[in-house]
């Protein structure tokens, strides 16, 4: 511990993600507590790379990058076992993520115009709705077995016939034979919002050290009591982890326990600004489409565990350029700006890690949102806020405790309970 | 086993044509890849179309320009040439993604010589957008490449020893010429000859030329430089001044010139796009900007990566030509083509003129070093990033938010965005960051794959379905 003992703050947030902002943000609306948010920009930030859909109904039932990502896998099991494709299957997410991610992704018509009223800062909203784009029979039974899965929604899901679909989405593939559209998904520009979430914290009196990394952490008995950082000491009652996919070593720290958080990598693809080619977000079984704010046209990702790795890579970008001229032809005369690789916190069962720790104090996880961290970061800031200060939340997040991981009785998740006893005595 | 694999060298300037001479005479072959659809580099690519006289290039030039051609074309058999190409970045570890015309391919190397040289430095001024301001490289290649008179009536404004040289060029082109701003000071020139006579040649040269320039009645103004431009649809004015010793415009010893053209030189920066996709280990260089770390054989933090030239720090075609033979010999050392009392042998040449080189061009890098006075030239409606629209103000309001990086710098207002990827805004938002900070490491414009656009057709296999 060296400088600065005087910085002491009841909450550090380590991650200024679009996670961590949002955390300092709603944490900061009341003005009534001295926080301070620590982030270093590593390269593969999720939150910069993101696509920027508020896909609620898409991602729950594995659309949008999921969709590539089981597309995949299905494709690898057909290979191992010497079968045909079998037909896909939706990954159907359980109802509690659905709630998550709905009441998430209802908050952000009004935090939209809160952010520009009260700190003038836009994060472009739009209003797009999602469209599966079907090109076969396969497709479409994908696309029923969606349905089938979430009957509660039904008001939220309406069919596109290949003649609706060419007078809504003139570019998409004529021979597309329909779309099935989920009319509550919809995007924000991913950077603008991250950016906005911090400014709103700044203004509302939240200290932001940036380019700022957090060396160790400091704990008395099994209590943090603050932060070292390559800008010194900063003290706090609590600190939130919200450090994206180096999660698990900033929880390392703090607990003894490493998070199962790890980096899963997405590349993407930008093309040239264009005129308005698309009305809404696209997803097909290859890829998702997205035209942003300023005309670009996004194209997304795969899924991949190549650790920290952030390097473009020519045969999965092929795969997603294919994917993106099979259904927007025209694509193929027009220029590919760049492309990046961002790295998704991933967790074992794809759900965030939100909540304490059992057997430490001062410490609260908001990490491990995977590929949903910015449709959820909204519900994820509100729940931590509410949390912190021991208000009723608006849904259970036992699902999305850390514990989930404790009741399987494999020996790791043992071990991992015992390194953390140690820790506590030391 | 890897003897026969050509080496891949990036840039067929002095740097690139140096490095493949010296390597064709240790027996080794080697692919030169240039965008532009002859070699020589941006220096001595000479006309794009073969002129039969160039009357306003000097003897020396057009010597100098026939000399790399004669140099490539004596060492043919061992030099694969690949004119009209561009790389596009990195193909996983050992390979580069090229494009020729429409197609796209890979081209693996298992040694890379990186000499892409440089590209201006862009210091954007009230006006500086007006058609007719241009950069002082670009208004050389247009005399040089293009073999036309970038104007009528012209002023050359800036800081280096480029400025008289460009200004000889235009006169005998037949350009009016009204005069020549040079930053730096005549007693820093003065506290610099020693400096300067490393390379005497080199001096006299500047010497002749200034003669030349005085015989003309083209007046050398030290100590003073650009304030603003202007012109309804294209430059008709040009604003002077006398800069302090930090380059600010000192109120009332402004000057106005009528002119269309105007060549603005405040330097250059090393072309580190490719380098840095590579994520070689780069240092912050007041002068040339980012600029990727080497060792004396111009080795980068990866082991079988060289960076040549200008690329790696901005010392002039001399330079170029020497980093490029050094990189050339570590290369045939490696390849046992030359023993190491060979290589070294003859790199102690290379190294004494290097060393020479260096403590001329410091000489100049000390009068030229960029002073904050620069940073003062901008209105608040100043476009500073031209792709994406981005003005002063824009930035000053993100700045006083607390930005404290270019990344996040981009990420509030998109400068840094565009087709670009920077090179036009970066050194003024670096410059800018790091003045506000106090703090030069401020990061910067991190260039992304592909590092031009490309059509999506380059990489799909067609319309499917």
């Amino acid at each position: 511990m060296s400088t600065n003992m005087n910085k002491k703050y009841d909450i550090v947030i380590a991650g200024g993600g679009v996670i961590g902002a949002s955390c300092a943000y709603f944490l900061s609306k009341q003005k009534d507590l001295k926080i301070a948010l620590v982030d270093l920009k590593k390269p593969g930030n999720a939150s910069r790379a993101s696509a920027g859909g508020l896909w609620a109904i898409g991602e729950s039932v594995g659309l949008g990058c999921g969709v590539i990502f089981f597309n995949r896998m299905t494709m690898q099991q057909a290979d191992a076992t010497g079968e045909d494709l079998p037909p896909m299957r939706p990954h159907v997410l359980p109802d509690y993520f659905f709630e998550f991610a709905l009441k998430s992704n209802a908050m952000y018509p009004g935090l939209w115009q809160e952010l520009k009223d009260n700190h003038g800062v836009d994060f472009k909203f739009e209003k797009t709705g999602l469209k599966y784009v079907m090109y076969d029979e396969y497709d479409k039974m994908y696309a029923d077995s969606i349905v089938d899965h979430i009957p509660g929604l039904i008001d939220q899901v309406s069919w596109l016939s290949a003649e609706e679909l060419a007078e809504d989405e003139p570019y998409i593939n004529k021979k597309s034979i329909g779309a099935l559209e989920f009319k509550c998904d919809h995007q924000v520009n991913p950077y603008r919002l991250n950016e906005a979430y911090l400014e709103g914290a700044r203004q509302n009196g939240v200290d932001l050290f940036l380019e700022t990394e957090v060396l160790s952490i400091e704990k008395q008995g099994n209590k943090v009591i603050g932060v070292e950082t390559d800008a010194g000491f900063i003290g706090c009652e609590t600190l939130i982890n919200a450090a994206g996919s180096w999660a698990a070593q900033l929880s390392k720290m703090a607990t003894g326990i490493e998070l199962p958080v790890y980096p899963v990598k997405g590349q993407i693809i930008l093309s040239e600004r264009l005129p308005k080619i698309l009305k809404g977000c696209v997803s097909t079984t290859d890829c998702y489409i997205a035209q942003k704010d300023n005309g670009e046209v996004l194209i997304g990702s795969t899924t991949e565990e190549k650790g920290f790795d952030t390097t473009n890579t020519l045969p999965e970008l092929k795969e997603l350029v294919n994917g993106a001229v099979k259904c927007i032809p025209m694509l193929n005369d027009l220029n590919i700006k760049r492309c990046w690789a961002g790295l998704r916190p991933g967790t074992p069962d794809e759900f965030p890690i939100l909540g304490e720790m059992p057997g430490v104090e001062g410490y609260i996880n908001a990490c491990g949102h995977f590929r949903t961290g910015i449709l959820t970061s909204a519900i994820t800031g509100k729940l931590i806020n509410d949390l912190y200060r021991g208000l009723p939340l608006d849904m259970d997040i036992t699902p999305f405790k850390y514990d989930r991981f404790l009741k399987s009785t494999d020996n790791e998740s043992i071990k991992v309970g015992e390194a953390d006893q140690e820790v506590e005595i030391a | 086993m890897s003897q026969i694999s050509p080496v891949v060298i990036v840039g067929a300037g002095t740097a690139g044509i140096s490095a493949a001479v010296e390597l064709a005479q240790a027996g080794i072959h080697s692919i030169v890849l240039d965008e532009a659809p002859k070699i020589g580099g941006a220096v001595f690519r000479g006309p794009y179309r073969e002129a039969i006289e160039l009357p306003h290039l000097d003897s020396k030039l057009r010597k100098k320009i026939s000399n790399i051609r004669q140099q490539y074309h004596d060492h043919q058999a061992f030099i694969e040439l690949r004119l009209n190409t561009r790389v596009l970045g990195p193909a996983g570890t050992s390979s580069l993604l090229i494009r020729h015309k429409e197609e796209v391919s890979e081209l693996t190397y298992e040694q890379l010589i990186i000499a892409t040289g440089c590209h201006e430095r862009s210091v954007p001024f009230d006006g500086w957008q007006i058609p007719g301001v241009m950069l002082l490289g670009g208004v050389q290649l247009q005399l040089k490449s293009g073999l036309v008179k970038p104007g009528q009536r012209m002023a050359v404004v800036g800081t280096g020893p480029l400025l008289p040289l460009v200004a000889c060029q235009l006169h005998k082109a037949g350009v009016d010429v009204l005069g020549v701003y040079e930053a730096g000071k005549f007693s820093d020139f003065a506290k610099e000859s020693r400096a300067l006579l490393n390379r005497p040649v080199l001096a006299l040269e500047g010497m002749g030329m200034l003669s030349y320039l005085k015989a003309n009645a083209i007046p050398m103004h030290y100590g003073q430089g650009i304030v603003s431009a202007s012109g309804e649809e294209s430059l008709n004015k040009a604003h002077f001044a006398k800069y302090t010793d930090d380059w600010y415009p000192i109120e009332g010893t402004g000057t106005s010139l009528e002119l269309d053209c105007l060549a603005v030189g405040y330097g250059f920066v090393s072309r580190n796009q490719l380098s840095q996709l590579f994520h070689l280990e780069h240092d912050i260089c007041p002068i040339s900007g980012l600029k990727p770390q080497v060792d004396a054989w111009q080795q980068s933090s990866q082991d079988n990566i060289y960076v040549a030239g200008d690329s790696v720090g901005i010392l002039g075609g001399e330079g170029a030509m020497v980093e490029g033979r050094i990189a050339a010999l570590s290369i045939a050392q490696t390849r046992q083509k030359v023993t190491p009392a060979q290589a070294n042998n003859k790199a102690d040449e290379y190294f004494t003129l290097l060393h020479k080189v260096k403590s001329f061009r410091a000489g100049f890098d000390r009068i030229g070093r960029r002073r904050e006075g620069l940073l003062s030239l901008l209105t608040p409606n100043t476009i500073v990033c031209r792709c994406e629209n981005v003005t002063r103000s824009a930035i000053d309001k993100v700045i006083e938010q607390g930005v404290k990086d270019i990344t996040s710098l981009k990420m509030r207002t998109r400068v840094g965005m565009g087709d670009c990827q920077g090179k036009t805004c970066n050194s003024y938002c670096q410059d800018r960051l790091g003045h506000e900070l106090k703090n030069p490491d401020v990061g910067h414009v991190k260039p992304r794959f592909p590092l031009d656009p490309i059509p999506f057709s380059a990489l799909s296999d067609g319309v499917q379905l």
